[in-house]
């Protein structure tokens, strides 16, 4: 992938950019959940234990793990469900889970 | 004279009082009753008044009723036309050669499109000179046939600059993986082909546009990354929460080695399964699995855990092991924030130096600047990454990196990615090289 080959050591730079790191993971964390009860709702967020999950949540549930979202409008109808079959084996996302998703994108497909 | 003087006198002053006293006063009305009866009067002219203007609004409405009845009428006249029209229209076409039509039914159940990612990228290692390291083309060939089986197939072109000193570059074009997918029900998928194993989850989920930071992490070296084989995967979930259980087991060619087996390190066995140069010399395959539970709090606040392994023979006699095992964790809070990482660790038998235990581990996290509303556009647009990574190589030398980077997002597919990289090593070379690596990454 690249021509990096050599064997440069920096331990005391690196050591401390790490406990920056650390020290910074924690702080975006604890923003992060600061933020969670301030940031505007998401498209589809509800409670999650109370009833069953819409398309639109199992969306921003499943898909943003990976990769930020896709737009509905980005395929069309026949397209979306290659691509939902595709991301049901890569990501095992359940059935009726996949079914849901591939609905609310449907709905909303290019032509 | 005194009687007719007196007669004129009284029919005088009858006349008189004729004159003088109203007429009404002759009847025997009072003013009361009078004024009741010009009030009904009046009331009974109001009531006229209402009684002809619904009559004529009776009037207008009868007209309209009229001009709709003989629309109405035209109408059906027209449409008689029209239904004499068809029936001869009709009658003319049963008498000529049917030909084949042309229907409208359901949408096509077979389908063919492409996806996958581009990159390019810009090296500075330190102590050597800067570059376009690579350009890089990964297409990811679908083709749906029907509702339960797909075929996929993913491609790398790859065009490299060679390492310094060395002249040109590189082109190579690699199968990443190709598949054929069966969903045979709701529980289990039947995969089989040239698999992307699922040691971990980087592997399978880490296309050069998701991996945020462009290179992978050191102890991504020591797992196999794909395989020869057949797979059985799917997903249980646990009631309507998106919490779910997932698992995978499969069957592939494991490593192998044509070396004899008094060599031993992780170099010289093929765990690419895929290099000419190290064929599939073992006796049998091996075999491997992952077990994952996800449970999501709400949209983008969720935990996913895995923990995988595989194992089998490595050597040509199929009496040496090479066994994995992968723990796997992935953390998100909110949109903004993401943590994940991933314990690797390996044992490799060898005939001369016991078992070898090449094994690392790398946790990776990031923020996105978005979640403080600064209600800046551009500084909104970045992530900030922190990655540690290490690598035992299992015979005494020990790296550690230290990456700090970020990634700018021009749209949702279009990244920008640059990160510096600080290498630390013990006991031999760093399996690293520090340095600046900046990569532009799209996803299509």
């Amino acid at each position: 992938m690249n021509g990096f080959s050599s064997a440069k050591t920096r331990p005391r730079a690196g050591r401390n950019l790490m406990a920056i790191l650390v020290v910074a993971a924690v702080y975006a964390a604890s923003l992060a959940v600061g933020r969670g009860e301030d940031a505007p709702p998401a498209k589809a967020s509800k409670p999650a234990a109370k009833k069953k999950l819409t398309g639109a949540e199992l969306y921003a549930i499943n898909c943003n793990r990976c990769h930020p979202e896709r737009y509905a409008t980005e395929w069309n109808s026949s397209q979306w469900k290659s691509l939902m079959l595709h991301m049901r084996v890569r990501a095992n996302l359940p059935a009726k889970q996949a079914k849901e998703i591939i609905k609310y994108l449907q709905e909303d497909a290019g032509n | 004279m005194k009687i007719r003087s007196q007669i004129c006198g009284v029919l005088a002053a009858g006349c008189a009082v004729g004159v003088v006293v109203p007429q009404r006063a002759a009847a025997v009305i009072s003013d009361e009753q009078f004024n009741q009866l010009v009030n009904k009067v009046d009331r009974d002219d109001q009531r006229i008044d209402q009684l002809e203007k619904t009559h004529q609004q009776d009037v207008q409405i009868h007209v309209q009723d009229q001009q709709k009845i003989h629309e109405l009428e035209q109408k059906l006249g027209e449409t008689h036309t029209i239904a004499t029209g068809a029936a001869q229209k009709a009658e003319a076409a049963s008498q000529m050669q049917p030909v084949a039509s042309i229907a409208a039914g359901p949408s096509a159940k077979h389908n063919f499109m492409m996806v996958g990612d581009a990159e390019v990228q810009f090296a500075k290692p330190e102590g050597q000179h800067s570059g376009f390291q690579l350009a890089d083309f990964a297409p990811i060939f679908l083709y749906r046939g029907g509702d339960d089986v797909l075929f996929e197939a993913g491609f790398d072109f790859m065009l490299a600059n060679n390492a310094p000193g060395s002249a040109g570059y590189t082109t190579t074009v690699n199968l990443s993986f190709a598949t054929l997918d069966y969903l045979w029900n709701d529980y289990v998928t039947v995969v089989g082909g040239n698999m992307i194993l699922p040691l971990g989850t980087y592997n399978e989920r880490g296309a050069g546009w998701l991996n945020k930071i462009p290179d992978s992490p050191m102890a991504r070296g020591i797992l196999q990354g794909n395989g020869v084989g057949m797979q059985l995967r799917g997903a249980v979930p646990i009631g309507d929460s998106g919490q779910m259980f997932t698992y995978a087991v499969y069957g592939v060619n494991g490593p192998g080695s044509t070396q004899t087996n008094t060599i031993a390190l992780q170099n010289t066995i093929d765990l690419t399964s895929g290099n000419v140069s190290y064929p599939n010399m073992h006796a049998n395959p091996s075999g491997g699995g992952r077990l994952g539970w996800f449970y999501a709090w709400k949209p983008h606040t969720d935990l996913e855990l895995g923990l995988s392994g595989q194992s089998g023979e490595w050597d040509n006699n199929g009496q040496l092991l090479w066994s994995a095992a992968v723990l796997d964790a992935a953390l998100h809070i909110t949109p903004y924030f993401e943590a994940r990482g991933e314990y690797i660790h390996t044992w490799q038998e060898t005939a001369d130096l016991g078992t070898a235990h090449p094994r690392g581990w790398w946790v990776q996290a990031g923020y996105k600047l978005a979640g403080l509303n600064l209600d800046l556009p551009y500084l909104s647009n970045l992530e900030l990454l922190g990655r540690f990574d290490t690598l035992n190589d299992g015979l005494g030398t020990k790296t550690e990196r230290v990456t700090a980077g970020f990634v700018y997002y021009f749209s949702n597919t279009l990244l920008f990615e640059g990160d510096y990289e600080f290498v630390h090593s013990r006991g031999g070379p760093a399996a690293a090289t520090p340095g600046l690596l900046l990569q532009l990454s799209y996803g299509f």
